[in-house]
């Protein structure tokens, strides 16, 4: 690790190259590139985004449109099929692509942006207000998700926001716990007194010292927490509570329920959608995990 | 000229689970400018308690039970959170024991350096890089201004303790403390830090406050030194002094652990075996109003066990020490 060594009181300059420095976030950049299952995982992910985005243009069918007659197997007309409405599957996949990332994307950020504010804010200062807020964090977490997240939006109406909203005021718990324990870990440590005699205040050293150093584990997990979100839109709207008049995977799914021995194709592809967009974070996830985490990246 | 660090009958108490547990017992020093105090002692003896007491910094179950810390006529004990963030880093700053661990692994030392500037300096980004520069040079980093935007792992241990040396002296502090800087140094590159430590100072009439337990640093950097055992000051004054006439058995035996080696002189079987203080430092909580140091000296004696451990006693203007037996022990070292 240590590769220089000054042994004159003086040391001349010319037998240490400065070498030019590499930022740990172009280190890790460069591990998860070397990860061939991350990368994958990336590609795909990519893929999806495109589709969702450019897709709907280039196929022009709206997908709450009925496009022929309901049930139809995959033909040249409806490539994917029809629903039991007769709505176009592929085109409801394209479409619904963006409400599905979307409801992922946003809710993962809510988990993460409350569990790190209670997790930072316990793990840093300690004492009664860690006591206080991991009995907060605790009511959330005995809680059933998913019938916690039923309660909300039948309490708020079945909107795509109040159905991010509810994923993600459900599953925060965890982020906090895994924010709390980095906080607790990294405190103590010198370079945090350091700064403190510094004069640092509580703020700066939350946010700028302590923080980026408890990251690394809080990436993975908001990784994962995407596809986690996605499933349980999935799961939302398979049991009916998903938003109606925007098309989802999960919508998809749910209003199909009641066809799958009669027409494959109604569910399949939409259930085949959610699991490669998850399975693609979940490797993405991986990868980011290899790459910041030293104790894995050895053993390869 | 007052002092620039004046503390008096500081005592520092441990909230533990059977009470109050005094960890530092009525410390008192000054240190001037341009000084260097040396606190000496032993694992345990309340040296990083002194200064993290100094610094306001002490840990969460440990608390300043009396005394006074002035740093520049300002008391440090009653200054608010906001008037210690202002203090912090801009008159006091203090340098780690283990360079490996102070820094933050995230940020290039440029930008650590930079960050003390810019908190109490209020400069741009871009002139603290290029004052962080001038550090680097200060602390005799080659290549300062490609180092500067080097991260710590990129750099050996002595170049770290050299960054460190450079954030804790960028805003040109009243008051450094040192806890044990070379410790986890190379012997060779001990001798760089110190030397380092004294042409800053002489730079910058900084005073220093060093906790050490290396006696060959006191008798080079030092001018005054305190020599602390579990908690309690058993011997103070100038440092020419107390190496010379080490009156405390505590001190004496601390001397005699050191080795003494001499060029062009083959060391002989007898010297060669160091002498060591038997027993250990008592522990928190089992120290009582005798001696400390009682169980483990070899001069002690009736009347050592019959009271309690003596004020500290001034011998001259140069030393004061704490023992009931000093004239019989260091009979010669009257002045």
């Amino acid at each position: 690790m240590t590769t220089i060594k000054s042994t004159a009181v003086k040391p001349d300059t010319t037998m240490l190259p400065a070498r030019a420095a590499t930022s740990p976030i172009a280190a890790a950049l460069r591990q998860f590139a070397r990860s061939p299952a991350g990368v994958a995982g990336a590609v795909v992910l990519i893929l999806i985004i495109l589709a969702t985005l450019l897709g709907p243009h280039l196929y022009g069918v709206d997908p709450l449109d009925i496009a022929g007659a309901p049930l139809t197997p995959p033909d040249a007309d409806a490539w994917l099929g029809t629903d039991y409405l007769g709505r176009d599957i592929l085109s409801g996949l394209l479409q619904g692509g963006r409400a599905t990332l979307a409801v992922g994307g946003v809710a993962a950020l809510i988990t993460i942006v409350i569990g790190v504010t209670m997790g930072s804010l316990a793990g840093f200062f300690g004492g009664p207000i860690d006591t206080a807020l991991v009995k907060v964090t605790e009511f959330f977490q005995i809680l059933p998700p998913l019938l916690f997240a039923m309660v909300l939006v039948t309490l708020f109406g079945q909107s795509l926001v109040v159905v991010t909203l509810a994923i993600g005021v459900v599953s925060w718990p965890s982020a906090a716990r895994l924010t709390r324990a980095e906080f607790l870990r990294l405190r103590n440590l010198d370079f945090v007194k350091a700064s403190r005699a510094a004069g640092g205040g509580n703020g700066h050293l939350i946010l700028r010292v302590v923080l980026p150093n408890a990251l690394p584990p809080i990436i993975v997990s908001a990784t994962l927490a995407i596809g986690v979100a996605i499933l349980f839109e999935g799961g939302l709207s398979f049991l009916g509570l998903g938003d109606p008049n925007t098309m989802s995977w999960g919508l998809m799914l749910g209003q199909n329920r009641n066809y799958v021995l009669d027409a494959w194709w109604t569910v399949t592809f939409p259930g085949a959608a959610i699991f490669i967009a998850v399975l693609a974070i979940s490797l993405i996830g991986d990868g980011i995990n290899d790459a910041i985490n030293p104790r894995l990246r050895k053993r390869g | 000229m007052p002092p620039v660090l004046s503390v008096k009958d500081l005592s520092v108490s441990m909230n533990g689970t059977k009470g109050m547990v005094p960890v530092l017992e009525h410390l008192s020093f000054d240190v001037a400018q341009g000084k260097t105090m040396a606190l000496v002692g032993e694992s345990g003896c309340g040296k990083s308690m002194t200064a993290l007491a100094i610094m306001q910094l002490l840990p969460e179950d440990f608390r300043v039970t009396s005394g006074s810390i002035l740093l520049d006529g300002v008391e440090v004990l009653s200054a608010s959170p906001k008037e210690l963030r202002s203090l912090r880093g801009n008159k006091m700053s203090m340098i780690f024991q283990e360079p490996m661990t102070a820094l933050n692994p995230l940020y290039t030392v440029g930008n650590q350096i930079g960050e003390v500037l810019r908190q109490h300096r209020g400069l741009s980004r871009r002139d603290a890089h290029a004052q962080a520069i001038q550090f680097l040079k200060a602390v005799q980093i080659p290549a300062a201004d490609k180092r500067v935007d080097a991260y710590p792992h990129q750099l050996s241990g002595g170049m770290r303790q050299r960054v460190m040396i450079a954030m804790a002296l960028a805003c040109k502090p009243k008051l450094l403390i040192a806890d044990e800087p070379t410790t986890a140094l190379d012997v060779t590159v001990q001798a760089q830090i110190f030397d380092l430590l004294s042409e800053l100072q002489d730079d910058t009439d900084t005073a220093i406050v060093l906790i050490t337990h290396d006696l060959g640093a006191v008798a080079e950097l030092a001018d005054d030194v305190a020599v602390l055992y579990a908690g309690r000051c058993i011997e103070q004054g100038a440092a020419d002094e107390i190496i010379a006439h080490a009156r405390h058995p505590y001190t004496r035996g601390l001397m005699a652990c050191v080795p003494h080696l001499q060029l062009g002189r083959a060391i002989d079987h007898l010297a060669a075996a160091l002498d060591e203080i038997p027993g250990m430092v008592p522990p928190l909580g089992a120290r009582g109003p005798d001696c400390a140091f009682l169980p483990r000296c070899a001069f002690a004696s009736e009347i050592c066990r019959a009271q309690p451990q003596p004020p500290l006693d001034r011998i001259n203007a140069g030393a004061a020490v704490s023992c009931w037996r000093h004239q019989e022990i260091a009979p010669g070292a009257m002045a």
